[in-house]
């Protein structure tokens, strides 16, 4: 069965693009967010498998939104994103309890699933 | 008594009531005594030191000789109260009555300020009270009341009550007094001689009343102990009695009189010469006017404020009160219509004395004004320097934010979609070379404006602070970079990003100029100071005077009050240090 992903970024046109690209990869993407407050609220309807999340959302930072989506018996994986490195944001992705990281630039199928399997691409 | 009833006022009042009633008191006892005396003379003598001491208290609080007047009033009817024949209050009396002497002395060998200035003049009132000392003691020894007559004092006070013992004491005090009234009258003199000219006309008066108690004194040496023994010595025991009354009289009329202020003045305009440090002449103005709570404050014209010598803002007291429960008065000297200077002082100050010590300093208090006013225009420059050097800051970081979240987020979209288009044009290569090469070059052009972004303000030290962001910094650069911080916590965003780029200029230097082979980055923190150090083992001759980069860091740590050198001998590798206060 494909697994679930739920995208939470402030740029709609990351977003489709990402939903297209994950889409053809064979993930099925059950719903989208631009800001933390309905990501967080989404996630708790939704229960996707896996939560693809900008760091840099226009309410709060996706590191804080990590602990609040995965505080539930079955958290979803989550996979943080950004236009900048992750050398950018020193040890703070390791410390976030996230899954993994990917620069935008970088997204791939190939990527997300290295991510998901917390393998570095 | 002029001006308002302040506390201190209210506590004078109430010392002068009980002084007034240990006097008449004493005098009262003295009559039922039938002490062959002429009370009028003897309480006025009291009452006359008592009236001067309270005054001088009042008029002139820096003085001690107003306390000291009062001391003598008290110990002197210590005497009259010995005539209670009660218990041990005679030899109280007799023993208290032994300092008398020594009080006169201190008072007048330190007028006006009731303060010994040589150390001749401390050791002759030293053993003045030191004779008082040892005679009390021998009366509290041998003084027997009740063989003094003393019916009602029922029982012996004294371990070795011996009468002859205690005249003894009185008589070697005296015969003492005589070589003690001579070397105070030498240290008289050679006070006379030290004082200036315009000390001398002031206190001409004093001088004279001072020689003539001398003398009185000096008889009484030669006269009995007992004023009943013969005439001679009931001669001189008048005398002392009426001298008693004028000495006090003399000694405030000298310390109130005009003449004695305008002489402290004169001594201000004299040491007004010599060259004085910043601040130092509100302490001369405090000793002149003998108020240590004295403030100057100097106005700025140019913006309607005060500040002290140091340029540092101060307020006038808006009303009579400092706000801190003191009360002050505000003197303020002007030229020609414009304010130069205040003066908050006590408000038991002569306006007239303020107001001549201000006209004598007149020069020195513009020339202060004219220091203040550089040292609050620098203060100024400063902060605003610091201030465009943090809006500088703030700007950087919201260009990078400003790039992060527009261009860099259109390019990741735009990488993305080169991306799918290649995918689905995998069935005609020669367009999938050309996306994938198109793509390729769009992710350098990213990578450029990201290494671009960090270098206008490294989201890194936003998120982790300032050794994340060096180490950071350390691993993207191509000579070796060993970082060591002794601490993880985070500081003041300026102070963080002054840190920052003195860090990555210097190894920007290292990699470009020194041709080193591995460098070193200490940070440290100590006395809230942020210690920064770039060592490397290059050419050296790096020149904090040539070049923008070094002279820019230089700049930017002085901004926010830091400290900046380079140590950089030719051959011998570069040392660039920064300390910079973490208050930012």
């Amino acid at each position: 069965m494909a697994r679930s992903v739920l995208i939470v970024d402030d740029h709609p046109g990351f977003r489709a693009q990402a939903r297209a690209l994950l889409a053809v990869a064979g993930y099925e993407i059950v719903g989208e967010a631009a800001d933390g407050a309905s990501g967080v609220r989404v996630a708790m309807d939704l229960s996707p498998d896996v939560v693809l999340l900008d760091v840099q959302l226009p309410d709060v930072t996706g590191f804080d939104l990590v602990g609040r989506m995965r505080d539930r018996p079955d958290p979803p994986a989550i996979i943080l994103i950004s236009s900048r490195d992750a050398c950018d944001y020193g040890g703070r992705i390791g410390r976030s309890g996230a899954q993994g990281f990917i620069t935008k630039a970088e997204l791939s199928a190939r990527s997300f699933e290295a991510a998901l399997e917390g393998r570095a691409e | 008594m002029t001006g308002p009833m302040t506390r201190r006022r209210w506590l004078l009042a109430a010392l002068g009531v009980a002084a007034v009633a240990w006097i008449i008191g004493g005098e009262w006892v003295s009559i039922h005594a039938h002490v062959p005396e002429n009370h009028l003379i003897d309480a006025l003598g009291g009452l006359a030191f008592l009236g001067a001491g309270l005054v001088a208290l009042d008029r002139r609080p820096a003085s001690r000789i107003g306390a000291l007047m009062i001391a003598y009033a008290a110990v002197a009817y210590l005497g009259n109260w010995g005539n209670l024949q009660v218990a041990v209050v005679p030899l109280i009396g007799l023993a208290g009555q032994q300092f008398g002497g020594a009080i006169i002395a201190h008072t007048a060998l330190s007028y006006p300020t009731g303060r010994l200035r040589t150390s001749f003049e401390r050791a002759v009132i030293g053993v003045m009270y030191g004779v008082g000392v040892a005679t009390a003691a021998v009366i509290a020894l041998a003084f027997d009341p009740r063989a003094d007559g003393c019916v009602r004092c029922a029982w012996e006070p004294a371990p070795f009550p011996s009468r002859t013992a205690v005249l003894t004491a009185l008589l070697v005090n005296q015969r003492a007094g005589f070589g003690l009234v001579l070397a105070f009258l030498a240290a008289v003199w050679l006070r006379w001689r030290r004082s200036t000219p315009a000390e001398r006309r002031a206190l001409t008066p004093l001088w004279v009343g001072i020689g003539i108690v001398g003398v009185v004194y000096l008889m009484g040496a030669f006269a009995s102990p007992d004023p009943s023994a013969d005439s001679f010595a009931y001669l001189v025991w008048e005398l002392q009695s009426v001298l008693q009354i004028s000495l006090p009289l003399v000694f405030l009329w000298g310390l109130l009189s005009a003449r004695l202020a305008r002489s402290a003045v004169g001594d201000l305009v004299v040491e007004l010469e010599r060259p004085l440090r910043p601040g130092e002449l509100r302490t001369l103005l405090a000793r002149t006017l003998g108020d240590p709570s004295l403030e100057l404050l100097y106005a700025l014209q140019s913006q309607d404020r005060w500040v002290d010598a140091d340029g540092r803002p101060g307020e006038l007291p808006a009303g009579p009160d400092r706000g801190d429960g003191r009360r002050a008065s505000v003197t303020v000297t002007d030229r020609a219509g414009l304010p130069l200077a205040a003066l908050i002082h006590d408000p038991a100050l002569d306006q007239g004395l303020v107001r001549a010590a201000a006209a004598a300093a007149g020069i020195r208090i513009e020339n202060e004004r004219l220091h203040a006013d550089v040292r609050a225009q620098l203060d100024e420059v400063r902060a605003s320097r610091q201030r465009i050097a943090e809006a500088g800051d703030r700007e950087r970081r919201r260009v990078e934010r400003n790039l992060h979240d527009g261009a860099q987020q259109r390019l990741a979209t735009l990488a993305l979609s080169l991306a799918m288009l290649r995918d689905r044009a995998s069935a005609d290569p020669p367009l999938a070379e050309s996306i994938e090469r198109t793509s390729a070059e769009l992710k350098q052009a990213m990578a450029e404006l990201r290494e671009l972004a960090r270098g206008i303000h490294p989201a890194i030290l936003t998120e982790e602070g300032l050794p994340a962001a060096v180490e950071s910094l350390a691993d993207r650069s191509s000579v070796p970079v060993h970082v060591h911080a002794d601490f993880d916590g985070r500081l003041a965003e300026p102070v963080e990003a002054v840190g920052y780029f003195v860090v990555s200029e210097s190894i920007a230097n290292v990699v470009k100029y020194s041709g080193a082979g591995a460098a070193r980055v200490e940070l440290s923190r100590r006395d809230g100071i942020l210690l920064v150090e770039v060592t490397d083992d290059g050419v050296g001759g790096a020149d904090a005077g040539r070049g923008t980069g070094l002279r820019g860091l230089e700049d930017r740590v002085a901004a926010v009050r830091g400290t900046f050198s380079v140590q950089s001998p030719p051959g011998g590798g570069t040392r660039v240090s920064a300390e910079i206060p973490c208050a930012g």
